[in-house]
């Protein structure tokens, strides 16, 4: 498999992971009881830090995090990579696409680190 | 007179070609769809990571806080996003989620051609084998699905259907 042949594979890949983790996310701010009441810091079942205090929800999270930084990241880059093609673009979207969602992830696992160590 | 590929002209044919999609059928529309539901999602991914940063106090929190300083900040956040516009964007994204998942999954089902149709010799009105009646269906569910996702939402947030 050619190495864009590897990132596609890892983009459906990371699709299926979304699908699983971002049910799981859905399921725990929606369904589980008024919205209102899992948006409170602390204090209801599914209460923000709660989730995070949960080691199964908080990795789900994370697992949402990595693949969502991946799979929104790089459809972000094949759209440019179509728009327009040129080797200088190329390494510049990249590049830039490769730092932001690296960027955002370091962001969001820290969250998830220091939200669960929260009492 | 030499190609022109300059960046500017390739980007705006390219998006003229793809933010028009009329006279190319359905599976056109949902290339189009796919694009600017999979763009908006990724915007609002990084400003929901953002926001969510705030359970802990904030971009300049990178210690463990006090229990009353991250509270009294997520309390704030809640209460700044609580406006029907931001609710009219998260139903936005509700839609725009159901239907990237459920096409998204009729696109890897078609990508490892478990849902492709046989190939056949082309014949007038040369309809592609590839378009199988499950590969529309599956279009028009995500279409239904992100329908559905918009009411649910539409309630969840300004309780207009049920109490």
């Amino acid at each position: 498999m050619s190495r864009e042949a590897r990132i596609m594979f890892l983009h459906y890949i990371t699709g299926i992971v979304i699908l699983v983790a971002g049910g799981i996310h859905l399921w725990t701010v929606f369904l589980t009881a008024p919205i209102e009441e899992n948006l409170r810091f602390d204090n209801s079942p599914f209460a923000v830090l709660n989730v995070y205090r949960n080691w199964v929800l908080a990795g789900s999270l994370e697992a949402l995090l990595i693949a969502v930084a991946f799979h929104g990241f790089n459809g972000l880059r094949v759209i440019l990579l179509e728009l327009h093609q040129g080797r200088a673009w190329t390494r510049t979207v990249n590049l830039a696409v490769s730092v932001v969602a690296v960027a955002v992830t370091i962001y969001g696992t820290r969250t998830i680190l220091i939200a669960s160590q929260i009492a | 007179m030499g190609v022109r590929n300059s960046l500017a002209s390739s980007l705006s044919a390219a998006l003229r070609t793809w933010l028009i999609p009329r006279r190319y059928g359905v599976m056109r529309w949902s290339y189009t769809l796919q694009r600017i539901s999979g763009v908006a999602i990724t915007l609002y991914f990084v400003a929901h990571v953002v926001e969510t940063g705030n359970v802990v106090g904030g971009a300049q929190v990178w210690t463990v806080p006090s229990y009353e300083y991250a509270r009294n900040v997520w309390t704030e956040t809640v209460e700044f996003l609580a406006n029907p516009l931001f609710d009219a964007g998260l139903i936005v994204i509700g839609f725009l989620v159901f239907f990237h998942t459920v096409n998204g999954v009729r696109l890897f089902l078609a990508h490892f051609g478990i849902i492709l149709g046989k190939p056949h010799r082309p014949e007038y009105p040369y309809t592609p084998a590839s378009m199988t009646r499950l590969q529309l269906a599956l279009f028009w569910l995500s279409i239904a699905l992100a329908l559905a996702a918009l009411l649910y939402s539409v309630n969840v947030f300004f309780k207009v259907i049920l109490p």
